[in-house]
């Protein structure tokens, strides 16, 4: 036990005092308490920028701890999505339906996310082929989508539905019970916190040092007798878990799943999130998710055109001024070492 | 009569994929072999070339005139942009990936919200003509030898120039060539513009070709970049024109049989084949024996 809170509190993310505990303690607590004050309308909201979190958590364990860049993480959001879909539909009369569903719709992305990875991994390419062969895939997965309209596109009970998507998807239930308004928010909060204090556990624990260790130096990882291709591969698979269960929160929240989830807009989002927040911490990239999402809803659900702009100017503004992320400059900057945090880690 | 032309068909198929990939994929493959930035605005360079284009031809000038006009617009823009943006990323190729795609979001929402949703299309100049039952594009025709002789210009230009001597060195290495008196700055400067330029060609020369539209972009992003991923940025000219070659040759078929969605996915499974063996490219392969760039 004690050895675990040694690991949560571990140096590889920002803030280690006992201030900084307590504060997201308190935050943590805010979220717990929210629905008693909060309508189960806002809750619900609240839920959709909750939901994304696991997504930006797997680029940032990929991309900020492990040093590979994939644009493609949408298409396992996707995959996990539809799959589930596909399998719960047709198992309506089971009230386990939902639960196989979620497994089939992980186990999916895992399925693809490995045999893409394999080619990528042990092909040995260079970084930056990663991101376009990944951007690429989710492209051809969303024209895919899109082709599959028309009834000759169904799988048992169910219709892929082209461009228009897939509906009436199921919602979560367990014995009797279905997870809505509230009781889904609450399976969100938790399994936000839960990837956060697992990836937390995960990136201060030998293996996550031999993650960090790659993105440091991938032959001197390899000289001290570590499979690179092979850790790679992990990681990789994992972060598409991870996308994986944000695509089954989004389609049990909202009970639809279109392929524009996989289009080059959506692609573009977990990037933006992971880069604006701090790509090499893990709570950083859940604040700036919760709140980018929150931006983009509201400015999208206002009409506004101008949206995509915003959030695309924000990213460039980011990487020129800040390329280490807004979150991790202002918690790693002397002001907040000095004033918030003092007992802070040097290298936070 | 009619054998031939069946196999003129085919041909005419392979050539026509062929110049797309390529087209779509040299501005991108010029600025990749050259300062390994990968540009994710390309597409958006090709939709401001298809919209400078367009713009030229309403006010009545030909398609030549407003394709060297776009050239030249994109590449004004992409130096522009190299000295505010990209400068900064030289060196950290993935920090440039995200910033070419902050980039591209801003041009193609911009598009959107300057010029609307759609652009008047431009006719596909000149006629056809037929042979059998199938009938063929002259323009389609014309796009091939415009093709090869971009490619011819780009390996004058990099082979019987000073700039491309100077590119050449930058390439290999350029802590050298900046102690050798090379202006690396400015070398770099002008390749952006030149890849930039190209993007800007491309997207007007097959402006007549597509629908334009602000995210018109998208459409070239899957084919450029396999393209560039098969090809590798060893030798920009072999890698370009080998890459498409034998991608056309593996999508013709694939997409006469099955049709043009397969026929991408039948791009992507061989970039993935192509890097299991040649992780760095075809280009590699072919640049291997002179070792000319192998510095890299």
């Amino acid at each position: 036990m004690r050895q675990l809170f040694r690991l949560i509190g571990g140096s590889h993310d920002i803030g280690s005092s006992r201030w900084f505990w307590s504060a997201l303690t308190a935050l943590a607590a805010a979220f717990l308490f929210y629905p008693l004050f909060g309508s189960e309308f806002g809750a619900t909201n609240v839920a959709y920028y909750l939901l994304n979190i696991p997504l930006g958590l797997g680029l940032a364990l990929l991309w900020g701890y492990g040093g590979v860049l994939s644009f493609g993480q949408t298409a396992f959001f996707t995959i996990a999505g539809y799959v589930y879909g596909i399998v719960a539909g047709n198992m309506t009369e089971n009230s386990a339906g939902t639960v196989v569903a979620s497994c089939a719709g992980l186990a999916a992305a895992g399925v693809v996310s490995a045999a893409f990875g394999y080619f990528v991994f042990f092909g040995r390419v260079a970084a930056w082929i990663v991101p376009i062969l990944t951007l690429v895939l989710t492209l051809l997965l969303s024209t895919f989508l899109g082709l599959t309209a028309g009834y000759q596109w169904r799988v048992g009970s169910v219709l892929l539905g082209g461009y228009n998507g897939m509906t009436g998807i199921p919602a979560l239930q367990v014995g009797d019970f279905v997870f809505q308004g509230y009781s889904f928010y609450y399976v969100t909060l938790a399994l936000v916190i839960l990837c956060y204090l697992g990836l937390r556990m995960l990136v201060n624990s030998h293996p996550g040092q031999v993650v960090i260790a790659m993105r440091e130096d991938e032959l001197r990882t390899e000289l001290l007798g570590y499979d690179v291709r092979l850790q790679q591969l992990g990681v990789f698979v994992l972060a598409a878990l991870l996308s994986g269960i944000s695509g089954l929160l989004y389609v049990q929240w909202g009970n639809y799943i279109t392929p524009s989830s996989a289009g080059l807009i959506q692609a573009t989002l977990p990037v933006i999130w992971v880069a604006v927040g701090g790509r090499d911490s893990l709570l950083a990239v859940c604040i700036a998710t919760f709140l980018l999402n929150q931006l983009t809803y509201v400015l999208s659900s206002q009409g506004n055109q101008y949206a995509l702009v915003i959030v695309g100017v924000i990213l460039v503004a980011v990487m020129l001024f800040a390329p280490q992320g807004i979150v991790v400059a202002i918690a790693r900057s002397r002001w907040w070492r000095r004033t918030v945090d003092p007992n802070a880690s040097s290298h936070g | 009569m009619d054998a031939l032309s069946e196999v003129v068909s085919v041909l005419y198929q392979f050539g026509t994929n062929a110049v797309f990939l390529l087209l779509s994929a040299i501005g991108l493959i010029v600025i990749l072999g050259m300062m390994n930035i990968i540009n994710l605005a390309h597409g958006e360079f090709m939709m401001m070339g298809a919209y400078i284009a367009t713009i030229a031809t309403e006010h009545g000038s030909p398609l030549p005139v407003a394709a060297f006009l776009s050239f030249l617009g994109v590449a004004l823009f992409g130096m522009i942009l190299e000295r505010l943006v990209i400068r900064r990323f030289y060196g950290r190729e993935l920090g440039a990936l995200v910033v070419t795609w902050g980039i591209s979001l801003i041009l193609a929402q911009g598009a959107l919200l300057l010029f609307g949703p759609y652009m008047p299309a431009i006719a596909i100049p000149s006629g056809s003509f037929s042979l059998g039952r199938y009938s063929f594009s002259y323009y389609w025709l014309i796009l091939i030898a415009v093709s090869i002789i971009l490619v011819g210009a780009l390996w004058l230009i990099y082979n019987r120039t000073s700039f491309g001597l100077m590119a050449r060195a930058t390439m290999q290495n350029p802590a050298m060539a900046r102690s050798l008196g090379v202006d690396v700055e400015k070398v770099y400067a002008l390749t952006f513009g030149l890849g930039a330029g190209l993007a800007g060609l491309s997207g007007a020369l097959l402006a007549p070709t597509t629908s334009i539209a602000p995210f018109m972009g998208q459409q070239f992003v899957a084919p450029a970049f396999i393209t560039v991923v098969v090809g590798g940025g060893a030798n920009v000219i072999a890698g370009a024109v080998g890459s498409s070659a034998l991608l056309s040759f593996v999508q013709t078929p694939v997409g006469l049989l099955l049709g043009t969605f397969s026929g991408m996915v039948a791009l992507l499974l061989t970039a993935l084949i192509i890097i299991r063996i040649l992780p760095a490219g075809i280009s590699s392969l072919l640049q291997g024996r002179s070792r000319l760039a192998g510095a890299r």
